[in-house]
C-alpha cells in the first residue's frame, strides 16, 4: 500500500476574477522509504504540491489519502475534508517539515525549539526534554543545545530544523529547498544528513529547482503549469 | 491538555515580560479600575461596619420623642428650633395612655468636667436618664450595676461611667466602683462602668460618657431645656402601630388640631439605617460608575495591545500551527496573555489600595476584605478574558502558510 495517494488533485485560487489553479489534475503514488525530489520552475505549483501533501492547505478537488488516513475525499459532487485541528493533529504526528528559511522560533533556545511538536504531542516534560536532547545529538549540536537561533550559523540552523522535523518520527519529511539559504558547503552537509535519514528508513520528498540537489533522490519529479510532465525513477 | 495549557502559560508569561512598558502603560487602565472598585468597596465596607457598631448603640425597638429630627436640610432648622420643648410629663402621660409602650424615659444631655485627684476630663457626655432608661437603653455593663428607681427619685448622687472615662480618669485602677468622682466640681458615687461601644463613624468615641439619675440632675444642676423622651416599644407590639399612637398622644397633649402639623419628631433606628442605605448607594453608583468607565478603557487598551501582539507573531502563530498545534493551543497563549496582563494590573491596583486604605483608616473607616480581594481579582479576570477573546480568536484562526510567510 502506498504511503501517499494523491488522485486528480485541483488546487484553484480566486485572484480577483480569474481562477488560478495553481494544481491542474495531479496523480501520485508514493511508497514508504521513497526519496522523491520535486523540480519545476517558479509558478509550476510545486509549493501548492508540498503544501498540501503536509497538510498546511487542502485540496479544491481530488482526493488524498495519507498512511491510510484520508485527508481530503470526493466522491459524486460531495467532498469530505480534515477539519483545522484534525489536519494540525497530523501535521504534528505524521509529517516533519524542513523549510527553507528554517521557520525556528527566535526568542527559544534550540532544545525548546526541538520540543514544540512533542508538547503539542502532549508528551510529559522529563521525556520530551530527553528526546530532545537525543534528537539534537544525532545532529551533532550536543554543544549549542541552550543557544538561540541568532547564535547559530545556517547550517545549524537547518540541523535544529531537521532534528525538530525527526522529533515525533514522522511518516513523511518534506523539505521545501532546504538548502536555499544554505551556501554550498553547508547545503552539501544538509543534504549528507537528509540522505542519511534516508538510508535510515524514512520518506523523503525535497522541492527544489537546483538539479545536483534533485539527483540525490532516487526519483524525481518535473512539475509545469501545475501539472506533473515527467516521473523519472532511477533503478 | 494540561502539559499544552501550562507551555501556553508559560508562552504568555514570557511574552508579557518581554514588553515590560508597553503591558504596563497598557494596564494603567485596570490599575485604576480595580483600585476605584477596591476603595469603594472598603469604603462601603467600612461605613458598614461603623453603622452596625452605631446603630447597636441605639435600641432596636425604641423611639425617641424629640424636638429636631435626625435628618432635615438646612432650610427647615428654624422651623425646628421654634417648636415648644419637649416636657418631663410626657414620658409618664404617654406611658399611660398607650397601650405598645412598656416603658418611657426621659433625657438630656450635658457636658461636664469629671475630676478623679490630679485627673480630669473636659467636655464629658453626661446623660441625665429615668431609671426607666436601665429597660430601654441598649448600653451593656460591664462592671457594677445601673442606678435603681429608688436612686432616681431619692436624688442619690450615684453616676455609671462610660469605659473612655474610666480609661483617662482611673488609667492604674483595676476597678473604679465604689470610688468618688467629681462631676463639674460636685461628688457622685460609681456604681458601675458600662462595656466600650466603640466609635461613631470610626472617629468620636462614644464611650466619653458617664449616666446619672434625671431627678438628680435636676436637683443639682437645674433643668434643662433640651429633653428627649425614650420609648421603648413592648415586645410583641407592631412598630409601625406604635409609632402612630405615640404621634397621636403626642398630638393631644400639644392639643393640635387635626390640620397642623407635628410639631415635634419621632426619630428610631430605622430612620438612620434609611439614611445610611442612601449614603452607601450614593457611593456605590458613583464608584461602580467611574470603575465601569477606567475598567472599559482598560479593557480596550488590552485589546488593541492583544491585536499588535498577534500581529508580531504572526509568523510564530504560522510555524506553530505547522508543527501541530490546535486552534486551542493558540487561543490559549493569547487568551492567557490578556488575562495576565489584566491581573497583574488588577493586583497592583490592589497593592495600591491595601496602602491607600492604611493611609486613610487614621482619618476615616476603611476595610479591605478577603471577598473584595477576591472580586477584584475575578473582575481582573473578566476584562481580561473579555478583550483578550477576540485577538485570540483571530490569532488562532490564521492560515499556517499564510502566517509564516507574514514578515
Amino acid at each position: 500500500m502506498s504511503l501517499l495517494k494523491l488522485k486528480n488533485i485541483y488546487r484553484i485560487y480566486r485572484i480577483g476574477q480569474v481562477d488560478v489553479r495553481a494544481l491542474n489534475g495531479v496523480d501520485l503514488l508514493v511508497e514508504k522509504n521513497e526519496y522523491l525530489s520535486v523540480m519545476g520552475p517558479s509558478g509550476s505549483g510545486k509549493s501548492t504540491l508540498m503544501n498540501i501533501i503536509g497538510c498546511l492547505d487542502t485540496p479544491t478537488r481530488g482526493s488524498y489519502e495519507l498512511d491510510g488516513i484520508s485527508i481530503h475525499k470526493e466522491n459524486h459532487e460531495k467532498s469530505e475534508t480534515a477539519n483545522d485541528d484534525q489536519l494540525a493533529y497530523i501535521r504534528n504526528r505524521k509529517i516533519g517539515f524542513i523549510f527553507q528559511t528554517f521557520n525556528l522560533l527566535p526568542r527559544m533556545t534550540a532544545l525548546h525549539n526541538v520540543e514544540l511538536p512533542l508538547i503539542y504531542a502532549g508528551v510529559p516534560r522529563h521525556e520530551r526534554i530527553e528526546r530532545a536532547k537525543l534528537a539534537l545529538e544525532n545532529v551533532q549540536l550536543a554543544d549549542r543545545m541552550y543557544h538561540k537561533p541568532n547564535e547559530l550559523s545556517g547550517g545549524q540552523r537547518q540541523r535544529v530544523a531537521v532534528a525538530r522535523a525527526l522529533i515525533n518520527e514522522p511518516s513523511i519529511i518534506l523539505a521545501d529547498e532546504p538548502t536555499g539559504n544554505l551556501d554550498s558547503k553547508t547545503s552539501n552537509d544538509i543534504m549528507e544528513l537528509i540522505g542519511e535519514l534516508h538510508r535510515q528508513g524514512n520518506t523523503i520528498i525535497v522541492v527544489t529547482h537546483e538539479a545536483d540537489i534533485a539527483a540525490r533522490a532516487n526519483r524525481v519529479i518535473h512539475m509545469l503549469d501545475g501539472k506533473i510532465n515527467e516521473d523519472n525513477k532511477k533503478k | 491538555m494540561f502539559n499544552q495549557l501550562y507551555e501556553s502559560l508559560i508562552i504568555s508569561f514570557k511574552a508579557v515580560f518581554q514588553n515590560k512598558g508597553r503591558a504596563f502603560l497598557t494596564m494603567l487602565g485596570i490599575i485604576i479600575g480595580i483600585l476605584s472598585v477596591s476603595l469603594m468597596g472598603t469604603a462601603i465596607n467600612g461605613i458598614d461596619n461603623v453603622f452596625n457598631e452605631t446603630l447597636g448603640m441605639f435600641g432596636k425597638d425604641v423611639l425617641y420623642l424629640q424636638q429636631f429630627p435626625w435628618f432635615m436640610g438646612n432650610a427647615e432648622w428654624w422651623e425646628f428650633r421654634n417648636r415648644p420643648r419637649i416636657e418631663e410629663e410626657y414620658a409618664a402621660k404617654i406611658l399611660e395612655r398607650s397601650s405598645t409602650i412598656s416603658y418611657a424615659s426621659v433625657e438630656t444631655n450635658r457636658r461636664v468636667t469629671l475630676s478623679y485627684g490630679d485627673k480630669s476630663s473636659e467636655g464629658v457626655d453626661l446623660k441625665c436618664a429615668g431609671w426607666q432608661s436601665a429597660y430601654i437603653d441598649a448600653a451593656r455593663i460591664e462592671a457594677g450595676r445601673y442606678f435603681s428607681q429608688s436612686e432616681d427619685e431619692h436624688l442619690a448622687r450615684v453616676i455609671v461611667i462610660g469605659s473612655e472615662v474610666k480609661r483617662l480618669l482611673f488609667p492604674n485602677v483595676e476597678d473604679p466602683v465604689g470610688l468618688d468622682i467629681k462631676v463639674n466640681g460636685l461628688s457622685f458615687r460609681i456604681i458601675g462602668v458600662f462595656a466600650e461601644q466603640g466609635k461613631v463613624f470610626g472617629m468620636f468615641s462614644v464611650d466619653n460618657m458617664a449616666v446619672i439619675p434625671y431627678q438628680t440632675s435636676k436637683a443639682v444642676f437645674g433643668r434643662s431645656w433640651w429633653l428627649s423622651v425614650s420609648l421603648k416599644i413592648h415586645d410583641n407590639a407592631n412598630k409601625g402601630y406604635a409609632l402612630d399612637e405615640v404621634r397621636y398622644i403626642t398630638r393631644g397633649l400639644r392639643g393640635l388640631r387635626p390640620t397642623d402639623p407635628d410639631n415635634f419628631a419621632i426619630n428610631q433606628q430605622e430612620a438612620m439605617e434609611d439614611e445610611l442605605k442612601r449614603i452607601k448607594s450614593a457611593i456605590g453608583f458613583v464608584g461602580i460608575g467611574i470603575a465601569a468607565l477606567s475598567l472599559l478603557v482598560g479593557g480596550i487598551g488590552i485589546m488593541n495591545i492583544m491585536f499588535v501582539s498577534v500581529k508580531e507573531r504572526t509568523q510564530e502563530i504560522g510555524i506553530r500551527k505547522a508543527l501541530g498545534a490546535k486552534r486551542w493551543v493558540i487561543m490559549a497563549q493569547f487568551l492567557l496573555e490578556a488575562v495576565i496582563i489584566a491581573v497583574i494590573g488588577g493586583s497592583i491596583g490592589l497593592l495600591l489600595t491595601t496602602l491607600l486604605v492604611g493611609v486613610v483608616k487614621k482619618f476615616f473607616v476603611a476595610s479591605l476584605s478577603l471577598e473584595l480581594v477576591l472580586i477584584a481579582l475575578l473582575v481582573s479576570v473578566a476584562v481580561g478574558i473579555v478583550s483578550g477573546i477576540v485577538p485570540a480568536n483571530q490569532a488562532s484562526r490564521q492560515d499556517p502558510i499564510e502566517a509564516m510567510r507574514y514578515e
